[in-house]
């Protein structure tokens, strides 16, 4: 590549003036790095609720029947179930689906009673998509070989006083209008820390719902994605592939009372991208600009020496290009090994928080993982270049309006 | 003992999700007595008769009838006076006479629906399923006590375990069979010696534990049959708990006519 | 240091404006962002208080012991107004109302379905914080006039204007049934009251249930959210509530108070993010302009000044800058946190979300910061920023201070 004249000047001032090529790119790659790590760290933070709900059980998308909606009826059932269950497993993004049914019911020991909302799983897909019945306080899950057991919460537990391994009456309102009954027996018993959550679990086998209230077939599939961002486009691609009659549901939709806590991370987390970007940029201006500023001498000598405007202000960009794209590069080599560290270990709050959280019985992970994706290398060019192409729009105006003669009197 | 005797089949009957409801089961359930023996004797009874009498020691085709039930309570002791009215086994209108604030409140079953009439708003609401569930009006008796949908001769293992003095009587122990649906795993009873009639029954639940004790007692003649009309249940472990259900008037297998279990006979108030 | 140093530091900066500028820009800046998002910060967990506790929960709850597990009637608190005009006089707390909570049957017509009734103070609820905050405009409940949850209003069929039979259990036991009218549907992205809600006046609830002067709860809204528990215990202290569970809402819901706890750990780190990228903003401005007046050094040296004196200079001109720049930059920052303390910023806004507001079913849910700044923000800001912008300038000080005079004038 034969460079124009320009072009050797650029590149001759810039190994020439070593400390200060070496300064201005390790400040731009600084910036860079720490705008993409704080980037990265907020992304990931920020679908912090999203992922809460997801995998407590409601999953990203749920696949519902047409109608369910407005009054959550529980007596609704899929058409098709099983043939929307496989579609489901099988469509791109998606990273887990189980199927579930839910019934009102009334639970009995002795005189003791206690309503709860009973849901019929698949004990083998259930734990991918809930992180509550992981945390098994005695005993153990529900198995698939398992009849008449059940998984009560902690608090179900304490209402009805019982323990592991003693049996329940159940009751429930059958769809033919009778109250059917069963005995089910406590094989676990969740402990979340969450009194909201503890005290409404309580889990059987689908089949067993199903023959309880009398209606065949699952009520949902929850769906769990492998990417949150994805879901715009899995839900409008399961929704065409599903049987007519089912309808895929977002997690907000399911669950709107998180969605003020959504919408106020989501806002908060632009406001702080913006910022900390804004900040990045514009002390990456201020220092390019301090630099240019002081090269004025030089520029009134290759003004006097003949050098059109024009060709000042073009070397004056060839420079900041230089500059910003090796301040980019460094950014990304800077910042890159940080981000893989916090997209993969992340960072372990369990430190300082002890509790369990939960908001609506959504349980939240202690664990934050930032976000890694292409996007970084876009974002750190943009900003590396941003910076230094703005620094040079000042000084090349000026530049061009200096009287050669007049600059050189100035003793800096 | 059970007070109340069983719907039709295995499957539950609705238990009502007010006031009223632990009644219906009660009442549906009176039934005949079909000449019940009072000979009893020192020598142990067959006990498959004794477990027959005590299934079907309220059973009746209609009856027609005054109940009175207190319910206790820490605090509070609320005592209500009704008029019932049963046909079959899924029929009944109950309508409260006392205390005169809720006069006129009448409860009707027929088949799986349970109305409400209120008169004070003068309206009538049917209970929906998932009301039945919900623990509406604390009294001491279980939805498994209104539904009923087991016997004592079906479901339970007995036998005859000795004398008891105090009360007098023969003791039996129940002990549930493996597949049976219910809240007790044993029951020990104490039976009369004349007529074979509960006096006490203890009821364990299926961890074993004294849950509740059942006293019977007043024995009289009432509509031709010789009952026990005082029922008093304590549950365990609930201090200053208690339910008491006297009969104060009752005829067996009187002839109800099905006119009487309507919605407009709800609403009249007969 | 010598006055004269000061003196010289101050001339020179004045003598070249843009430089100065440029270098109080850059601190100021770094200062304002710091403080900016400090005062946001505080703005974004104060709303994440009040959205994930919610209108049910509030800052402070006072029960009678053992409500919370059986939520019985029998299980209230009694001499409610005496109680509540105590609360009202007590400093802290921003507003004081009762609740009755209570399960029932409803209908309009001959079907019922199961409904739990609220019984609420319609003035205090009707505020953006409370259970009435998403109801019609203008439409509240009282004198026989309830609300019911749209959910629950489609599944019965009502409209404004129906007729609405309420059954339940009276706290004596007895059959708790009256009428009243659908004075409106509120939606509500609580699902208690959105599927299951029939809001009436407390009064109203009183006389339904018969609980005459009681209540289940009371829930205090406290002046400040960040003081709960202390208002909690300062109102138990009382003799007029002992007896009663008081309870800070940490307590009630305590899992939540660990997602808190997370938002403001969480905060720190962004702050920190913020600090960095501000600070290396300020080195690298700092640096920069120190570097490139190696000319001008060089010439003084060879004119006699000593290198101590140099980096005297260079010192003092930082001192200077840092601590005008930060003084600007507070001046702004707490100007900013001040201007919008009021009125809030609307973050939906910001986002880009079509609407100003983000909106559920038809509800406007507005999501608004109140910026609040802390003395120790400030304080904390003024140091990091002053300490970083005179350490950015140690360097080429001394690498100034080592120069032979002649390389650097040719430089």
């Amino acid at each position: 590549m034969t460079l124009s004249p320009l072009g050797k000047y650029a590149l001759r001032s810039l190994t020439r003036h070593s400390r200060r090529t070496l300064l201005s790119v390790l400040g731009i790659g600084i910036g860079c790095a720490v705008a993409l790590i704080a980037t990265a760290y907020i992304r990931g933070e920020g679908d912090l609720i999203e992922r809460a709900a997801a995998l407590s059980g409601t999953g990203h998308l749920r696949v519902s029947p047409a109608g369910w909606l407005p009054q959550r009826d529980d007596r609704l059932r899929l058409r098709d179930w099983q043939q929307a269950l496989a579609i489901a497993r099988q469509t791109p993004g998606v990273a887990a689906a189980t199927p579930r049914a839910r019934s009102n019911g009334l639970l009995a020991f002795g005189t003791r009673v206690a309503g709860v909302e009973i849901v019929g799983v698949d004990p083998a897909t259930e734990p991918r998509l809930n992180r509550v019945v992981r945390s098994i306080g005695a005993g153990r899950y529900l198995r698939p070989d398992d009849r008449g057991a059940t998984v009560i919460g902690q608090g179900v537990a304490d209402r009805l006083r019982v323990r592991l391994d003693d049996e329940l009456l159940v009751t429930v309102a059958a769809r033919d209008g009778n109250l059917q009954s069963a005995i089910l027996r406590i094989v676990g018993i969740v402990r979340t820390g969450s009194q909201t959550v503890d005290s409404t679990v309580c889990q059987i086998r689908l089949p067993e719902l199903e023959a309880l209230t009398g209606r065949p077939g699952a009520a949902e599939v929850a769906v769990l994605l492998e990417r949150s961002e994805e879901m715009p486009a899995v839900q409008a691609a399961l929704q065409k592939a599903l049987p007519a009659g089912n309808v895929v549901h977002t997690w907000i939709e399911v669950l709107p009372e998180l969605k003020a806590s959504f919408d106020l991370d989501q806002g908060f987390t632009r406001l702080l991208i913006g910022t900390i970007i804004l900040v990045v940029l514009l002390g990456i201006t201020s220092a390019q600009l301090a630099s240019v500023l002081e090269r004025r001498r030089e520029f009134a000598v290759l003004s006097a020496l003949g050098m059109k405007e024009l060709s000042i202000a073009r070397l004056l960009l060839l420079e900041a290009g230089a500059l910003g794209l090796l301040g980019a590069v460094t950014g990304l080599l800077l910042g890159v090994p940080v981000v893989y560290y916090l997209a993969t270990v992340g960072i372990d709050y369990g430190a300082f928080v002890d509790a369990d959280l939960a908001i609506s019985n959504v349980l939240i992970d202690k664990v934050f993982h930032a976000d890694m994706g292409f996007w970084l290398v876009p974002q750190a060019l943009a900003i590396a270049l941003g910076a230094t192409l703005v620094a040079t729009v000042y000084p090349v105006w000026f530049a061009a309006k200096t009287d050669p003669a007049s600059a050189l009197r100035v003793a800096q | 003992m059970r007070i109340f005797i069983r719907g039709s089949g295995r499957a539950a009957r609705g238990r009502a999700g007010v006031p009223l409801c632990w009644i219906v089961g009660l009442l549906i359930a009176l039934g005949v007595l079909s000449g019940a023996s009072l000979h009893a004797g020192p020598a142990p009874p067959d006990v498959n008769a004794v477990l027959a009498k005590l299934d079907d020691l309220y059973k009746s085709s209609g009856s027609i009838g005054r109940v009175e039930m207190t319910v206790v309570r820490p605090g509070s002791t609320r005592t209500l006076v009704m008029r019932v009215w049963t046909r079959g086994e899924d029929r009944a209108l109950i309508i409260i006479d006392s205390p005169a604030r809720e006069a006129g409140t009448a409860t009707l079953r027929v088949g799986q629906n349970l109305w409400n009439y209120l008169p004070r708003i003068a309206r009538t609401i049917r209970i929906p399923p998932s009301a039945m569930l919900s623990p509406w009006m604390g009294s001491d008796f279980t939805n498994d006590d209104l539904v009923q949908e087991s016997s004592y001769r079906e479901d339970y293992n007995a036998r005859i375990t000795g004398r008891s003095t105090d009360p007098p009587g023969w003791q039996l122990r129940l002990d549930a069979k493996p597949d049976t649906v219910g809240l007790w795993r044993r029951i020990d009873l104490v039976v009369s010696d004349d007529g074979w009639l509960p006096v006490v029954e203890r009821h364990y639940d299926r961890r074993g534990d004294l849950a509740r004790v059942m006293r019977f007692d007043q024995v009289r003649v009432m509509g031709g049959r010789r009952i026990p009309t005082r029922v008093e249940v304590t549950p365990t472990g609930k201090p200053g708990h208690r339910t008491v259900m006297r009969y104060l008037e009752m005829q067996f297998n009187a002839n109800v006519p099905e006119s009487t279990f309507s919605l407009q006979r709800l609403e009249q108030n007969r | 240091m010598r006055s004269s140093t000061l003196r010289l530091a101050w001339r020179n900066l004045g003598r070249n404006r843009k430089r100065t500028g440029l270098a109080l820009a850059a601190i100021g800046l770094g200062q304002f962002a710091l403080l900016a998002m400090s005062g946001i910060t505080r703005g974004y967990t104060d709303a994440m208080l009040e959205t994930v506790t919610g209108p049910m929960v509030g800052h402070v709850q006072i029960h009678a012991p053992g409500w919370r597990d059986e939520q019985s009637l029998e299980l209230s608190v009694t001499a409610l107004d005496a109680r509540l005009d105590a609360l009202r006089e007590e400093p802290g707390v921003a507003r004081a109302s009762a609740r009755i909570y209570a399960p029932a049957l409803v209908a309009v017509t001959r079907d019922a379905q199961a409904a739990v009734v609220l019984g609420i103070d319609p003035e205090a609820e009707s505020g953006s914080k409370g259970l009435l905050a998403t109801a019609p405009e203008g439409v509240r409940p009282g004198e026989h006039r309830v609300l019911v949850g749209r959910a629950l209003a489609q599944s019965l069929g009502v409209t404004p204007g129906s007729e609405l039979a309420v059954v339940g259990q009276g706290k004596d036991g007895s059959i708790a049934n009256d009428l009243y009218t659908v004075a409106g549907v509120i939606p509500s992205a609580i699902d208690l009251v959105n599927r299951q809600g029939v809001l009436m006046s407390l009064e109203d609830a009183q006389q339904l249930f018969v609980m005459p002067d009681e209540a289940s709860e009371i829930i205090l809204h406290a002046t400040r959210p960040e003081a709960a528990r202390e208002l909690a215990s300062a109102v138990a202290a009382r003799p007029a509530f002992a007896g009663l569970e008081v309870l800070p809402w940490q307590d009630v819901v305590p899992e939540l108070v660990a997602i808190l706890e997370l938002a403001d750990v969480s905060s720190y780190i962004v702050l920190i993010f913020v600090f960095v990228a501000a600070a290396a903003g300020v080195a690298n401005t700092m640096m920069m302009a120190t570097f490139e007046r190696l000319h001008e050094f060089g010439m003084l040296l060879a004119l006699g000044a000593t290198p101590a004196r140099i980096m005297r200079l260079i010192v003092a001109e930082a001192a200077l800058l840092g601590l005008l720049g930060v003084a600007l930059g507070t001046l702004l920052g707490a100007g900013f946190v001040a201007a919008t303390q009021g009125s809030g910023l609307n973050l939906a806004a910001l986002g880009g979300e079509a609407a100003a507001e983000a909106t559920w079913q038809g509800m406007a849910i507005p999501i608004h910061i109140f910026p609040r700044l802390a003395a120790t923000d400030v304080l904390v800001g003024v140091a990091a920023v002053a300490v970083t912008s005179l350490l950015a300038a140690l360097w080429p000080a001394w690498h100034a201070a080592r120069l032979e005079p002649m390389e650097a004038m040719r430089s």
